[in-house]
């Protein structure tokens, strides 16, 4: 799996807004992956931890935006999540793999790229700086 | 026994072409556990699905993985194919090989195309089958309030065949409508006279609702009447509790104490100011008005109505003149723009303020003062009458109900809707709607657009007396659940209790109607006890596996 994203993807918000980047013709990074989830809440530390295990590059986990998930609180879990297990991998010392929530709505295609490509970017500058 | 899986492909039409289909194919023939592979050109079109469906069953296949579309564009159709076919439903996976690989890119995608697939593959291995059922729902509906949303509702739920139940905690209905009626000239009271009158309503007055349990479909509600309590069973729940309104003297607005302005000058509601305009007997005729409003809360919908309605009024029958202090005029509803056109043509003066008007007592008169954004001066006024701004509250008791059923309300008390945007009038459970002003600042059209669509999704949900629910798709392994209760606390549609199984211990008992499928619950649970078909962890690290080989 070389330098491959994971990207969960809630269905009611990331999911359609990956369809419309591609419809629309967006481009974003061929190394993106992404599995698709009934909400951000659905995504437990041990998906994330698992994915890195396998040799994903970063982790993505995408949800609705704040005050309009489908599930009510479901965002706010995902994001507490993606904190936590953010914590646990510097406390293990792995550092330039990054695990990163970001909120996008179904309209917004182009938000959907924008956090693919800024992951990418990340994980290039923390190898350059390596 | 490996499972039989048969991969279909799909070309789109033509839609893919930088997708290299026979090699993909011979790839994905290669992954282990697939059964067959089948190149099948536009396999949405009916052509596409017979040759599907015979395939399914000539190849006897337990487990099917389309690539294709978006599964969230055709999920349901291939869905349908395998129901067809003998198959349960829950046993598909789709690959999206169009949206998410073949336009998102340039250049050749095969490589990734067949990932997807793989992925799918690895996630259908362990696939299982949803049972299905119809449940018995009661077609009797709840409707608490007793105002013109209320009643409003009740008629139309009668209308579409169903027995609504209105519950009044006063002795009769419609006790605070006449604002409504004033406003809008809307006859509420022949409309109660309807409802009390149809067969299909009952009216419930001096009841009270005291404890209520259960999902959507079937809930169990106990009603206080008269010292006696009676338990019913309803399909639906409708909260039509209203609103009242309140005068924001001491809320830190900077009016004058109460008693201070009563002797001299006045400070009114909106309310008195009508009764002033309505009184034959009054011979005050105040020569100068000022309306301050839009200071406390954003939504300023209803206090423009009011303002524009009486400035009119006031015009017309003294003669005032009339300055109004706001921060925005909200036009939105229908038939106010028109209002605020004829209000300004008549001579009535709107000043928009950003920050809140000082306001004196001076001299006899009250005066106002503030800075106008567009003069950029400060603009003092002397009146002989202020109308205050009155803030909005949600009646009393609402936080008492909205916590018998464990619905948050917002940051002003109101009810909270499940989602602003998209299901206005559902809460977070399923089944329980809120309509009109207990769910915020309303104008009369959106009020009966509320009660239209909580009508069209209640008729939706009983009308034909069954629903047709998933069993057990999400459910607690009575081996793992040691009862901490930690799902329950944090299913955002309450449909998580403690419940027993067989006489067995006490666990978490999902219920089929009431659950979202979400899977909250799944991933929060300490024991790992919830399962959760379609989303399962297994199923979800299978796909990481699979990414993980390639």
């Amino acid at each position: 799996m070389n330098g491959r994203i994971i990207a969960f993807c809630c269905e009611h918000s990331a999911y359609p807004a990956a369809d419309l980047a591609g419809k629309l013709g967006l481009h974003y990074p061929e190394t993106l992956r992404i599995i698709r989830v009934p909400c951000a809440g659905r995504v437990d530390v041990i998906h994330m931890l698992r994915a890195l295990e396998k040799g994903a590059s970063a982790v993505l986990v995408l949800g609705c935006e704040d005050g309009a998930c489908h599930h009510i609180t479901g965002n706010i879990r995902a994001r507490e999540r993606v904190k936590h297990c953010d914590m646990l991998l510097r406390e293990i010392g792995i550092d330039g793999r990054p695990v990163v929530m970001f909120n996008l709505s179904p309209n917004a295609p182009h938000k959907f790229v924008k956090a693919a490509n800024e992951i990418t970017k990340i994980i290039k500058e923390s190898r350059e700086a390596r | 026994m490996e499972a039989r899986i048969g991969v279909f492909i799909c070309n789109c039409g033509g839609g893919m072409k930088n997708i290299d289909f026979d090699a993909a194919g011979a790839k994905v023939a290669k992954i282990r556990g697939v059964t067959c592979v089948n190149l099948i050109s536009d396999l949405c079109l009916e052509e596409g699905t017979e040759k599907m469906a015979a395939r399914i069953r000539a190849e006897n296949l337990d487990k099917v993985v389309v690539a294709g579309c978006s599964p969230q564009f055709k999920e349901h159709v291939f869905r349908n194919v395998l129901e067809n076919a003998g198959l349960d439903g829950h046993l598909l996976c789709m690959a999206n090989i169009r949206e998410q690989c073949s336009w998102a890119h340039d250049g050749d995608v095969t490589e990734k195309a067949v990932d997807l697939v793989k992925m799918a593959v690895y996630k259908a291995r362990l696939l299982r089958p949803v049972e299905k059922q119809d449940i018995a729902v009661d077609r009797k509906v709840l409707v608490v309030g007793g105002g013109f949303s209320a009643v409003a509702s009740a008629l139309r739920l009668s209308r579409v065949g169903l027995r609504p139940t209105v519950l009044e905690k006063e002795a009769v209905l419609g006790t605070s409508s006449e604002e409504l009626q004033r406003f809008y000239g809307f006859d509420v009271s022949s409309m109660i006279g309807a409802a009390e009158g149809d067969a299909n309503i009952e009216v419930l007055t001096s009841a009270r609702m005291t404890a209520a349990k259960g999902a959507a479909g079937d809930f169990l509600v106990t009603i206080m009447r008269e010292g006696e309590e009676i338990s019913r069973k309803y399909g639906a729940i409708v909260f039509a509790t209203g609103y009242r309104t309140e005068l924001a003297l001491d809320s830190g607005l900077g009016l004058p104490a109460e008693n201070e302005a009563v002797s001299g000058p006045k400070i009114v509601s909106q309310e008195q100011l009508f009764d002033m305009l309505n009184d034959p007997f009054t011979d005050t005729k105040p020569r100068t008005i000022g309306f301050v409003f839009g200071f406390s809360d954003e939504n300023s919908r209803f206090p423009t109505l009011a303002t524009l309605n009486n400035a009119l009024a006031a015009k017309k029958e003294w003669d005032s003149e009339i300055y109004v202090f706001c921060r925005d005029v909200e036009v939105d509803s229908e038939g106010v723009e028109k209002l605020y056109r004829e209000a300004r043509e008549c001579g009535v003066v709107f000043l928009k303020c950003e920050a809140l008007p000082r306001i004196a007592v001076d001299n006899g008169r009250i005066a106002i003062e503030a800075e106008d954004v567009f003069l950029g001066e400060d603009t003092v006024v002397a009146c002989d009458l202020l109308v205050a701004e009155e803030l909005l509250f949600p009646t009393e008791g609402t936080a008492a109900l909205s916590s018998l059923l464990n619905i948050r309300l917002d940051s002003r008390g109101f009810y909270q809707d499940e989602n602003v945007h998209l299901y206005p009038v559902a809460s977070e459970r399923k089944g329980v709607f809120f309509v009109g002003g207990c769910r915020g600042d309303l104008d009369m059209g959106r009020v009966l657009t509320d009660i239209s669509s909580a009508v069209m999704s209640i008729d939706k949900l009983l009308s034909s007396g069954t629903i047709t629910a998933e069993i057990e798709r999400v459910k607690a392994d009575p081996q793992k659940c040691v009862a901490c209760l930690t799902c329950i606390r944090v299913c955002p549609h309450g449909a998580v209790q403690l419940g027993r199984v067989d006489g067995g211990k006490e666990i978490a008992v999902i219920a089929d109607l009431a659950c979202d499928a979400c899977g909250i619950c799944a991933a929060v649970c300490p024991a790992k006890a919830i399962d959760f078909q379609g989303y399962r962890d297994d199923q979800l690290l299978a796909q990481i596996e699979a990414i993980g080989e390639s």
